[in-house]
């Protein structure tokens, strides 16, 4: 059984009054410790796929397992202990809570997690050194570059040890310089063991992932290893 | 650290990241609560006088003057209507009364003693004085029936007039001269003070009545007034319509005439004072409850702008592990927070505005912990209801409509 598996997913968005059906029948698994990207045009329901591997949405048919357990019909307090375990999201535009500091927006997922460690800020501050950012600690997001910020969002990704990565265009809002220094470090955490997807449009990002899938109009239509 | 702190510290954060949001809340719900506050405080310390003055009349005691309002302003004599006979009638015919004593104000005299002199104010009444007022004999004799009954020239004093006559000697057994007359001292009341208006009570003389009445001021049927004490307090009102009936019929006064004399209960009082308590109240009682009411509005579209605007910042909340009730208690302690530090600050305003009040109106007001209570129970009301709907608005946002 691999760690990840999506059956048949579709997924529809009820606009006013017309119905858009975004995905069109997704079959994908992913392995414990893949690193996969996902590419593909602007619209073409990438993100939308996104949203419903990590739970921040559910599927409007089919069939969703993650780590043996079908997800499709849980809660949303199930779902968002599922993201709290499993998931660790990186965004495009970063997502940092402006009002808090580096170190409160790394922590921030563990507000919400149930175990029980006590060295919680211990782990913050090690995140932090491993995305070079220890001596930023106090600095509010307003005072960091874009890739500061979007590594301070990789060390928030990773303060819950979740299994799996998922980074939507990570890379979107910087230069090529910071991308290669971001996916380098998503490489790195793939080396310690994490899932890692990603979505992009350029293609030396895809470069960095070991399997390569491409969507059109709601399907994959193409897989690359 | 478990979830509910954490929370709270969300709160606290977020309390302080939204600077002019807070200031808004604080101002709003502090001039409300400040208002309330006060009514509790002014509430309290007028039933706080009111009881003391009742306590101090005799919560089971009436007095009955002659005379009515009416012919008060006519002016003249009308206002002699009780007589000796009035008085014997409602000893005889109230069995539920304990005391009933006669009071004939002579008024103020100048009296002397070797060379010294003062003036007093001297009252007649009966052996039961001291006892229609709760106010002991603490040296000497009280008055004694006989002493009515003999016309004697006997005498009690109030301690201030002991003191200025007599400095640190017994006063008891001693002569004094009033209007001619050799009084000699029977004995001394208690202290009791000067009244909230500066009445001196303890500079005053009670003779008998039948001496004051006989000897000076010339007078056979009326008395000025009339003490009434019932064993039953509970009825008192009941006992006082009785009272009034039986005098009207003993005055013969027709249906339709007014009363010609006035019964002055403890229930009186309390009215009075109400009544001066009362306007002022109601107009800050109002004042408080419209602006605490719009203070909710103002807070409840403040709130509701906010979770708007920090739409972004839920999904990632969400994104990250967030449940629903999370956010929805997130929320809801930043409004409740922001209400109850509205509501302390309020605290603190009423109550320096209060001792404004006192100095410039001699208001009676009195606070305990009701006053600060009510003020913090209302800030979280209006924390609790001005909040709900933002922060269920908050919590059930879609987390990917959030954010995109
Ligand atoms: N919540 C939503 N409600 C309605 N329509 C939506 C919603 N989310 C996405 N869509 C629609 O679904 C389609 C796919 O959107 P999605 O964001 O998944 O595309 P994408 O592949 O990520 O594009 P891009 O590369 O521009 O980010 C779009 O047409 C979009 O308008
Ligand atoms: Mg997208």
């Amino acid at each position: 059984m691999p760690f990840f598996l999506m059956e048949n997913i579709t997924k529809t968005f009820n606009l006013a009054a017309e119905e858009v059906q975004v995905l069109k029948g997704i079959n994908l698994e992913i392995n414990r410790g893949e690193f996969l990207a996902i590419m593909g045009t602007s619209g073409s329901g990438k993100s939308t796929l996104m949203h419903l591997i990590g739970c921040l949405d559910v599927p409007t048919s089919g069939r969703f397992v993650l780590d043996d357990r079908e997800i499709s019909h849980l809660s949303d307090n199930e779902l968002s202990l599922i993201r709290s375990r499993y998931i660790g999201f990186v965004f495009q535009n970063f997502y940092l809570l402006p009002y808090a500091t580096v170190l409160e927006n790394v922590s921030l997922p563990t507000l919400y997690d149930e175990k029980k460690t006590d060295n919680k800020k211990k782990r913050v501050i090690e995140l932090l050194k491993q995305v070079g950012l220890e001596d930023r600690m106090g600095f509010k997001p307003s005072q960091l570059s874009g890739g500061q910020q979007q590594r301070v969002a990789i060390a928030r990704a990773l303060v819950n040890d979740p299994e799996l990565i998922l980074a939507d265009e990570p890379t979107g809002q910087l230069d090529d310089k910071t991308s290669r220094e971001i996916m380098s470090i998503l490489s790195k955490m793939h080396q310690n063991g994490k899932t890692v997807v990603v979505v992009t449009h350029d293609a030396d990002v895809a470069g960095y992932a070991q399997r390569l899938i491409r969507i059109t109009d709601g399907m994959i239509c193409d897989q690359t290893l | 650290m478990n979830r509910p702190a954490n929370l709270f510290s969300q709160s606290i954060k977020a309390t302080f990241a939204f600077k002019l949001r807070a200031f808004f809340c604080i101002i709003s719900v502090a001039l409300g609560v400040a208002s309330i506050v006060i009514i509790v405080a002014a509430v309290e310390g007028a039933y706080k006088k009111a009881f003391d003055i009742v306590e101090m009349f005799g919560p089971d005691a009436v007095i009955i003057v002659g005379g009515n309002d009416e012919a008060r302003a006519v002016g003249g004599n009308k206002d002699k209507t009780i007589t000796l006979e009035d008085v014997k009638a409602v000893r005889e015919s109230f069995a539920c009364a304990y005391v009933v004593v006669p009071v004939s104000m002579v008024g103020m005299t100048t009296v002397f003693h070797r060379d010294r002199k003062e003036r007093t104010f001297i009252i007649g009444s009966d052996h039961n004085y001291s006892r229609a007022w709760s106010w002991p004999v603490v040296s000497g004799r009280d008055l004694a029936k006989e002493d009515v009954k003999r016309m004697k020239n006997v005498a009690l004093i109030g301690r201030y007039l002991a003191d200025e006559l007599f400095e640190d000697k017994d006063p008891v057994g001693k002569y004094l001269f009033a209007g001619g007359l050799p009084i000699r001292i029977a004995g001394v009341l208690k202290e009791r003070g000067t009244t909230p208006r500066g009445h001196n009570m303890d500079n005053r003389m009670v003779v008998p009545i039948s001496t004051a009445m006989r000897k000076m001021q010339n007078e056979k049927k009326y008395v000025s007034m009339l003490r009434v004490r019932f064993i039953d307090q509970n009825n008192l009102e009941f006992h006082v319509e009785e009272l009034r009936m039986f005098l009207r019929q003993r005055h013969r006064l027709h249906e339709g005439e007014p009363d010609d004399f006035m019964i002055i209960s403890p229930k009186e009082i309390i009215k009075f004072l109400v009544a001066l308590t009362g306007s002022l109240v109601l107009f800050i009682g109002i004042a408080g409850i419209t602006t605490l009411v719009v203070a909710g509005f103002v807070l409840a579209n403040l709130f509701l702008l906010s979770v708007k605007e920090r739409t972004r910042e839920i999904g990632i909340r969400r994104a990250v592990g967030a449940r629903q009730q999370d956010i929805l208690f997130q929320f809801l302690g930043e409004s409740v927070i922001l209400t109850t530090a509205g509501g302390l600050l309020g605290f603190v305003t009423g109550f320096f505005s209060s001792k404004l009040l006192v100095f410039v109106a001699q208001f009676p007001i009195c606070f305990s912990w009701k006053a600060f209570a009510a003020g913090i129970v209302m800030s979280w009301a209006v924390g609790i209801v001005s909040g709900l709907q933002p922060a269920l608005h908050a919590a059930r946002l879609n987390p990917i409509e959030a954010i995109r």
